[in-house]
């Protein structure tokens, strides 16, 4: 993985140095809460229902085990022993004290790690497919693009002070683990006829209030001229972007309001007349960069692995863990395990200290010493050899992150909801804890199949209940929280955004209702046919007629 | 109202000039665009030096033709928030060549000057209770960074990891 030289070290440092002023500043009133606020945002603090919330930016998911060691460390020492990781690939602490924030900054500075943009009107970490550089189906490593992007968007002095925060995602296969377009810049390495390697690149796309599947604006563009592309979008959004209400600040309401066609004229035309070779990487550095994203040093293992394919015939339960968490790794022999952070009634997306000192140390021992983590909440070790899959598999069963649910319908995306958010409606953390508790049984889960249940507090979406295959939504009704659901959204390079089925359901009907829907899907489907293929078969109307009855 | 640079205050001799007003013979006078246009040969026919403000929304085409002509552009933040003349101010410096005082307006905070500053703006007009303490810490903030400045006086972090590489 990357690692930094003095350069950026010294750019991390400079950072803590200028926040802890500006923390001081605040306290002794020098600078008021309003001023201080979009600062503090910038460094990833935010202020939530009953205390500082931290977020840390973990760079497109790529997490070392010194990293993960460090942020158990603060789990325990800043926290109240956990932690939470989000649909950003980043990780959040709940609890944290405005004075302690210097010194936390301090800490994650010596393991090379930051809050930097994960808040505010900015460039917000960029993020990438969990599987990057050890997938089958891949053109060129997404981290590579990544970092390139990080370091670009790193206190950009022209892109600090947009109309709205602005996320950009990268994949490197046509298989979209990404979710590039639901993001403000979605990139997908493609090959053209040529065989060169670039990007298609994706824009406008996002939840929130208006969920929009982003407008492809251009096809094809030259690997090499990556940041002067982004920065004539960005300058485009930067100034024409709406600034007076921030409802309407996306980019998706830009390209919507100007038009996809108009759009793209003006990005092409600042793009044509800005100096591009001021802005794109020169190659020397690509090399460099890419460096750091060399293979490990495999082994050469002779498939099949006789212990492995012996130890999934004689146990059940770890022969279906495999088939769900499981991933194809490009290397003979190898695997990428994703680790479940969805067990039945647990909270989705959190890890106590402990459970990650584990992961750190089974990271060490059986994957190169990395970890990654996906927008889906959970955790990968990207290179696990099929021997040791099963050694894992138990290790991970005594810190309770042994289900074998990846994909289906316990491992669910809630966002924080009234439990931590003030902008929230409803919560969502107990909606996910009770439908995971009622499908615990794996036989059921493992039925059901390929299931993706999003859910989110309100609107804003953090959830990405938009693009759940069943989607929650919590809303107020009368000062009561009520849930609707949606159908048919999806994520992936099918990218969706579910339909609203009907009236909503209270707190205690909303599980019923989601065991309702599932259920319909039972009955209809035809053999091998998933949720999501089953809807897009026969639409809406079978699930309304068993929640709402006929009208 | 004062002026600063990256240093601190300095000496100010710009006037505003509103857009029924007389021009004044001699003297350093700061218009609106839309004086500016309709006026313009009678301000740099009397006026000693002549400014234009605007904001971000500002449409740059309709400045273009009197750049060489100005020596002060004053771009106003509405906001602290208002990212526009982060664009403006390098969009005139690398695109338009303009060589003249660019000064930053509005309720932006001293931490916010170093930024301005990398992106072309020269002076700041702020109001009393702006820290030039703060200011002073806050241009000295970073020494690195991965962007080309508008007006480059340090290199690049990447120009600094490949020095022959031009
Ligand atoms: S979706 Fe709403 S409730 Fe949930 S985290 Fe976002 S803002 Fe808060």
């Amino acid at each position: 993985m990357y690692l930094y030289d003095n350069f950026d070290q010294t750019i991390t440092q400079q950072r803590i140095g200028e926040f802890r002023d500006q923390v001081q500043r605040r306290l002794k009133g020098e600078l008021t809460e309003e001023q201080f606020r979009p600062l503090r945002l910038m460094n990833g603090l935010y202020l939530q229902l009953h205390a500082y919330m931290l977020r840390v930016a973990v760079p497109y998911g790529t997490l070392s085990v010194v990293q993960l060691h460090k942020l158990a460390d603060i789990a325990t020492k800043y926290d109240r022993g956990y932690a939470h990781f989000t649909t950003r690939q980043n990780i959040q602490y709940n609890w944290i004290k405005l004075e302690q924030m210097p010194d936390l900054l301090a800490e994650l500075g010596s393991v090379e790690m930051h809050g930097n943009q994960t808040s505010g009107n900015c460039i917000r970490n960029v993020t990438a497919d969990q599987f990057s550089g050890v997938a089958g189906d891949e053109i060129d490593d997404p981290r590579v693009a990544s970092e390139v992007i990080r370091q670009w968007s790193t206190f950009h002095p022209e892109f600090a002070w947009l109309p709205r925060k602005f996320k950009i995602a990268v994949t490197g296969a046509a298989h979209d683990r990404a979710a590039i377009q639901f993001h403000d810049i979605g990139l997908q390495i493609v090959r053209n006829e040529a065989s060169e390697v670039g990007y298609r690149v994706f824009v406008g796309g996002g939840m929130g209030r208006t969920p929009v599947i982003a407008t492809e604006v251009r096809a094809f563009l030259p690997k090499d001229e990556l940041l002067s592309y982004l920065e004539a979008i960005l300058r485009v959004y930067n100034r024409y972007g709406r600034r007076d209400n921030m409802y309407k600040a996306r980019i998706k309401i830009l390209v919507r309001e100007l038009g996809a066609e108009e759009f793209i004229r003006q990005v092409e035309e600042e793009w044509q007349a800005s100096d591009r070779a001021l802005v794109n990487l020169p190659p020397a550095e690509e090399d460099r960069v890419r460096k750091f994203f060399a293979d490990p040093p495999y082994e050469k293992i002779a498939v099949p692995v006789a212990a492995f394919e012996d130890a999934r015939k004689n146990d059940k339960a770890f022969a279906r863990w495999v088939a769900t968490n499981v991933h194809t790794h490009k290397v003979p022999g190898y695997g990428a395990v994703t680790i479940s952070l969805k067990p039945p009634g647990g909270i989705p997306g959190d890890a106590t200290d402990k459970q990650m000192h584990a992961v750190a140390d089974l990271a060490e021992k059986y994957s190169f010493s990395e970890v990654r983590v996906t927008h889906v909440q959970n955790l990968v070790l990207p290179y696990v050899k099929l021997a040791d899959l099963h050694a894992v598999w138990q290790a991970l069963g005594k810190i309770g992150f042994a289900d074998a649910n990846i994909g289906l319908v316990s491992d669910i995306i809630a966002c924080p909801g009234l439990d931590y958010c003030a902008l929230a409606n409803a919560r969502s953390i107990p909606i996910a804890q009770q439908i995971s508790e009622r499908f615990a049984d794996l036989d059921r889960q493992h039925d059901i199949g390929p299931l993706q249940i999003k859910i989110s507090g309100c609107i804003n979406a953090c959830g990405h209940h938009h693009a759940g295959h069943i989607g929650i939504l919590g809303v107020d009704k009368a000062g009561v929280e009520f849930y609707q659901i949606t159908l048919g959204g999806a994520a992936d390079e099918n990218a969706a955004i579910g339909t609203l089925i009907g009236a909503g359901f209270s707190g205690d009907d909303i599980l019923g209702a989601v065991e309702k829907v599932i259920d319909t899907y039972l009955e209809l489907r035809q053999s091998g046919e998933t949720f999501i293929d089953a809807y897009r078969r026969v639409g809406a109307a079978p699930f309304k007629e068993k929640l709402y009855g006929r009208r | 109202m004062a002026v600063v640079d990256r240093n601190g205050p300095i000496a100010d001799s710009w006037k505003r000039l509103a857009d029924d007003a007389p021009v004044p013979q001699g003297g350093s006078v700061i218009v609106s665009l839309a004086r500016l246009k309709s006026d313009d040969n009678a301000l740099f026919a009397a006026a000693k030096n002549v400014g234009v403000e605007f904001a971000g929304d500002v449409n740059l085409e309709e400045v273009l033709a009197y750049l060489p002509r100005l020596s002060l552009i004053v771009a106003r933040l509405t906001t602290m928030r208002d990212g526009r003349p982060f664009s403006i101010g390098r969009l005139l410096r690398e695109r338009h060549g303009y060589k003249g005082d660019l000064r930053a307006a509005g309720p932006f905070i001293p931490d916010q000057v170093l930024f301005l500053l990398r992106v072309g703006f020269t002076t700041f007009e702020v109001d009393e209770g702006f820290s030039i303490d703060a200011l002073k810490r806050a241009v000295a903030a970073f020494t690195a960074w991965y962007q080309r400045s508008a007006t480059p006086a340090t290199p690049t972090v990447i120009e600094l990891r490949h020095p022959g590489n031009k």
